[in-house]
């Protein structure tokens, strides 16, 4: 009698995930990068794809990093003439779409450099979504805007 | 006898912001009859007087150039490098007989941030022939009017950043003759200011 309880309370708490509702799918994170930076710069940021294949929408909520001593969501708009750079709580990241984050957009802040960012350097990225789950993410350092290296010097 | 100039800069500052708000409408469709023409207040370019790491320099001083200038701050992690980025590809598609004959200048509207030393810096990491200026509020208020750039300090409460400074990300090309000749959106391609400043070099105009 008691083996069965045991696998009865057992096979219940393994069924429990299901019963639960649908398990939340991982946040897809493509393409990420971190802006290589000029020396003494304390600010940069890195950009990605971030995909939700789930059929609920979730959000992006929080991020961190060894590399800077703050890390938050930003964002830009237009407003008045004047390119506006606001930190934003959360980015939503619809059910079974993709939101990109890229230059002169929605972007993920480090401020505080603790390590000089050269092209090259890989940082990890933690990233927090909205019902707690994290992901690691490794994004390469890449210059600003691919500069062809010049053949002469002058 | 102190206060004047302060009071002259609040003033100049606040008829400023008042033609910011209301009169100011770049590529905006107008509501008929409810503002003036952009046309009537177009900037009118003009000299103007700022501080680099090696002493003062004025635009003029840069007569028989093309210049692009560009305001912005280094504490700024996109908007800027971005653009910065571009004119400095820009500056490397020139032959060196035309790129004697450009001068970019960086002017940041954060001097409590960005001393003339970090701006050289700064400046240099883009490209060694860029010049970081700055100055102070009512010296960078008269440049910025001349040219139309609109700059604003916003104190971020939520955000480790302290304190952001939203501006116009315009590049504005100033020809030889130090007439305002083109003011360029944001991110324009290094394609588009390599054929604006060829269109304006000493010996075109």
């Amino acid at each position: 009698m008691y083996h069965r309880a045991v696998i009865l309370v057992l096979s219940v708490l393994a069924v429990m995930p299901v019963l639960a509702g649908e398990p939340a799918a991982n946040i897809q994170v493509a393409n990420p990068y971190v802006r290589a930076v000029p020396p003494g710069q304390p600010n940069s940021a890195a950009f990605m794809e971030l995909t939700n294949p789930g059929e609920a929408d979730r959000a992006l909520i929080a991020a961190s990093s060894a590399a800077a001593e703050t890390v938050e969501l930003h964002t830009h708009t237009m407003v008045d003439g004047m390119m506006q750079m606001r930190r934003v709580e959360r980015i939503d990241l619809p059910a079974g779409e993709t939101v990109t984050l890229a230059p002169g957009g929605l972007h993920v802040m480090l401020i505080g450099l603790t390590v000089p960012l050269a092209p090259g350097d890989r940082i990890a990225l933690t990233l927090t979504f909205d019902e707690g789950s994290e992901e690691q993410v490794s994004a390469p350092v890449r210059a600003i805007a691919a500069v062809p290296m010049p053949h002469q010097h002058h | 006898m102190r206060k004047a100039p302060a009071v002259v800069a609040v003033v100049a500052l606040a008829v400023l912001l008042a033609w910011l708000l209301y009169g100011w409408h770049p590529g905006v469709e107008q509501a008929a009859g409810h503002r003036p023409l952009v046309l009537a207040e177009r900037p009118t370019g003009g000299d103007f007087r700022l501080h680099g790491a090696d002493g003062p320099v004025a635009l003029s001083r840069f007569r028989g150039k093309v210049v692009l200038l560009y305001f912005g701050y280094t504490w700024c992690p996109d908007i800027c490098p971005t653009n910065l980025a571009i004119i400095a590809l820009a500056l490397r598609a020139l032959e060196p007989a035309e790129r004697e004959q450009v001068q970019v200048m960086f002017v940041s509207v954060d001097p409590q941030r960005d001393t003339p030393e970090r701006l050289r810096d700064y400046a240099a990491y883009f490209h060694p022939d860029i010049l970081g200026v700055t100055g102070s509020d009512a010296e960078l208020a008269q440049a910025a009017a001349l040219y139309g750039a609109a700059y604003r300090r916003s104190e971020q409460s939520d955000s480790a950043m302290g304190y952001i400074v939203d501006h116009s990300a315009y590049t504005y090309v100033v020809d030889p003759r130090g007439r305002l000749v083109a003011t360029l959106e944001h991110a324009t391609p290094s394609e588009t200011l390599v054929a604006t400043i060829r269109a304006h070099l000493p010996g075109k105009d």
